[in-house]
């Protein structure tokens, strides 16, 4: 009899330290006080940020606001969140993509190549830009001639999908802007990587490249928009 | 306070609303005729209630009506069985207070962390909302992914309306609720004492919490209702069941319904744990009978819904003409990139880590019964299952495999717990037999 009670006091007690385990782990006691202390607004904006990452908080600031009877359209310049447009969405309203919300907004876009092997790639990523606006080379030397047809591209198993190609036949200078000007969508690209591969170059020509800088046209231009509300990068446009 | 009171009232309200109509058809919940134990009741009557939520949402009935036809049926059934409720002999359930307490600890770390995933902010969230707001089952054309299930989404929406209709949150306390009790109900098929049970539990909860699983992702629900089938599947194989199969036939096609549209690929892993089902059992011409149709039923019915509804594919995820697109060195590649992911996933998840060996260990040791060659057809069935996926995937493997990958192996592992009992219930007999066996020597 006293064995089988002392066997299932020490399960109680087992059960018990398990509870008290998974509350620490979890940090259970300072969440409940958390929740007492913080209201449900403040810490959806601490989650997911007032004008970083998803916005939440200036978004749900001007719905309030601006008591929005229409879904604006959301753009959000951060490539490693989602749009947000979630957190003001409402089913029960039409879209009006005149009304736009630009979040954390970059002035420049642009894309940075480094070399590897015999061509260059970046892991940068895009989601609103409407082209190539211009190419810059960093060079090891002032200038250098570049005589060669220059090709801008993703791969997808070992398939090539070319943004743009075209023959380049000019004297460079180290950080000269040299325009392009082509209108493209392709660039826009969250999930892989962008490569540009110069024909013919030798590998100690390639050594010469510092790298690439692409820059790129917005989508969403601020000069060509009216800000109504304004918070560091984030706007409130029509 | 009011969030902490509101989850407490949304707990009860689960708990009240879950009571129906099992538990309170019967007089007793204790009833001795019945081999179901209380949480076996508490899975039947959720299996019952969401599949009449899944008719509802389908039919585009207003979830407001069905709010109040559960409500009112429930304490029309509470009035009328309260004279047989014997006031003196009503005892606290102790043992049902752990995953209670379990269910709010879990409730607020929801409360505190309320972040979405990827997938729920651009998918599963609008599809929440569609409903809370009233909107039809057509409205779900509007969003990205339509082919994507709602029913885990409109379960969502419903709690989250009622009864508080405030915090989004609140809706996720049911897929709290249900995968506590999953877990509760697997280790009751294990021979040990009670203690024993929530001992097993708790570490399980343990080993497979974590705040990414109740982000708002559907996971989890397949997670917890495949772990429901998984127990209900594990009563075939017991003597003491024998009579209540064609019960048990049924209810495991309530659940496969729900897994069908919970998530795309709930459809295979239903039909999988049905054919293993089927392979496994040496069943009677009806039941035989029961299984096929219903599963046919199932099926015409995804069918149908899809096509009356006009659902198109994502032309993104689904591109035939290089779905199909047989080229022998890519598949190589695919298969190249699958084998690396899926092992360096397997070993980031405790569960595999755990029953995978025990499962070679007990095919090995014990003579193989047909509850391990279960296990073990849909362990296969599950390998080809996530290989398949990937290599007929038009996106690129990579990429889609480090984004789902870990998802999909996390959605059926629960299943795997299985061994686990085949191992501690075949353990736990061999020894008591040993035990018996010296005590009838001392006593000769």
């Amino acid at each position: 009899m006293f064995a089988k009670n002392l066997k299932k006091n020490l399960a109680v007690l087992i059960i018990g330290l398990l509870i008290l385990s998974f509350i620490y782990n979890h940090n259970l006691f300072r969440k409940l006080y958390n929740i007492f202390i913080i209201n449900y607004e403040t810490r959806l904006t601490e989650k997911y940020g007032y004008c970083f990452r998803e916005s939440v908080g200036f978004l749900r600031m001007l719905k309030k606001k601006y008591k929005f009877n229409f879904n604006p359209l959301i753009i959000n310049y951060d490539d490693s969140v989602t749009s947000s447009g979630w957190s003001i969405y409402d089913n029960l309203n039409q879209t009006d993509n005149s009304h736009k919300i630009l979040l954390n907004y970059t002035k420049n876009l642009s894309l940075r190549f480094k070399p590897l092997n015999k061509i260059f790639y970046s892991n940068d990523t895009v989601r609103h830009s409407n082209g190539i606006s211009n190419i810059v080379f960093d060079l090891k030397d002032k200038h250098r001639i570049i005589n060669f047809k220059i090709k801008i591209y993703r791969k997808t198993y070992n398939k090539e999908n070319i943004i743009y190609e075209e023959n380049f036949q000019k004297l460079v200078q180290n950080n000269q802007i040299i325009p392009i000007e082509f209108k493209t969508k392709k660039i826009n690209s969250i999930y892989k990587p962008t490569f540009i591969e110069i024909s013919y170059l030798r590998e100690d020509d390639i050594e010469k490249i510092n790298g690439i800088i692409l820059n790129l046209d917005h989508e969403y231009n601020l000069r060509d928009l009216t800000i109504i509300e304004k918070f560091n990068n984030c706007y409130y446009v029509k | 306070m009011t969030e902490i009171i509101n989850i407490i009232i949304q707990i009860l309200f689960l708990l009240f609303i879950f009571s129906f109509p099992i538990i309170l058809l019967e007089t007793n919940t204790e009833s001795k005729n019945s081999p179901f134990s209380l949480i076996d009741k508490l899975s039947i009557n959720i299996i019952f209630i969401i599949n009449i939520l899944f008719f509802t949402s389908i039919l585009n009935i207003n979830s407001k009506y069905i709010f109040y036809l559960f409500v009112i049926l429930t304490i029309l059934l509470y009035f009328f069985n309260f004279r047989k409720f014997n006031l003196k002999n009503i005892k606290i359930n102790y043992y049902f207070l752990i995953p209670l307490s379990f269910v709010f600890l879990i409730a607020i770390d929801i409360a505190h962390e309320l972040y979405f995933e990827w997938d729920t902010q651009v998918h599963w969230y609008l599809k929440a909302l569609n409903f809370f707001q009233d909107q039809k089952f057509d409205n779900l054309k509007s969003f990205d992914v339509a082919e994507h299930p709602h029913l885990g989404a409109y379960i969502w929406s419903f709690f989250w309306k009622f009864p508080l209709n405030s915090f989004e949150y609140l809706g996720r306390i049911t897929y709290v609720f249900i995968y506590v009790l999953s877990i509760f109900s697997i280790t009751e098929c294990l021979k040990v004492r009670a203690y024993e049970k929530i001992i097993f539990a708790v570490l399980l909860i343990s080993l497979t919490y974590t705040y990414e699983i109740f982000s708002g992702l559907q996971d989890v629900l397949l997670f917890s209702l495949i772990l429901i089938t998984a127990k209900f599947s594990y009563y075939f194989f017991e003597k003491k069941f024998v009579l209540n199969h064609l019960q048990l036939i049924i209810i495991l096609l309530g659940t496969a319904n729900i897994i069908c549209w919970v998530k795309n690929e709930g459809i295979f892993y239903a039909f999988f744990l049905l054919f293993c089902f089927f392979i496994t059992n040496n069943l009677i011409l009806k039941n035989k009978i029961a299984l096929i149709t219903g599963s046919l039923i199932i099926i015409f019915l995804r069918i149908f819904i899809f096509n009356f509804y006009n659902t198109e594919l994502n032309p993104g995820y689904f591109q035939f003409d290089r779905t199909l697109n047989f080229e022998f060195l890519l598949i190589l590649e695919k298969i190249k990139t699958i084998t690396f992911y899926l092992i360096i996933y397997l070993t980031q998840n405790p569960i595999y880590l755990l029953t995978i060996p025990i499962l070679i260990y007990i095919s090995f040791k014990y003579p193989q019964k047909n509850i391990t060659k279960f296990v073990i057809y849909f362990l296969i069935l599950n390998f080809f299952f996530i290989y398949f996926t990937y290599i007929f995937m038009s996106t690129e493997t990579e990429l889609l495999v480090r984004s789902s990958m870990k998802r999909l192996i996390f959605q059926t592992s629960g299943f795997y717990f299985l061994a686990i009992i085949i191992l501690i219930n075949n353990y736990a007999q061999l020894f008591n037999n040993k035990l018996l066996y010296k005590h009838k020597i001392r006593k000769y």
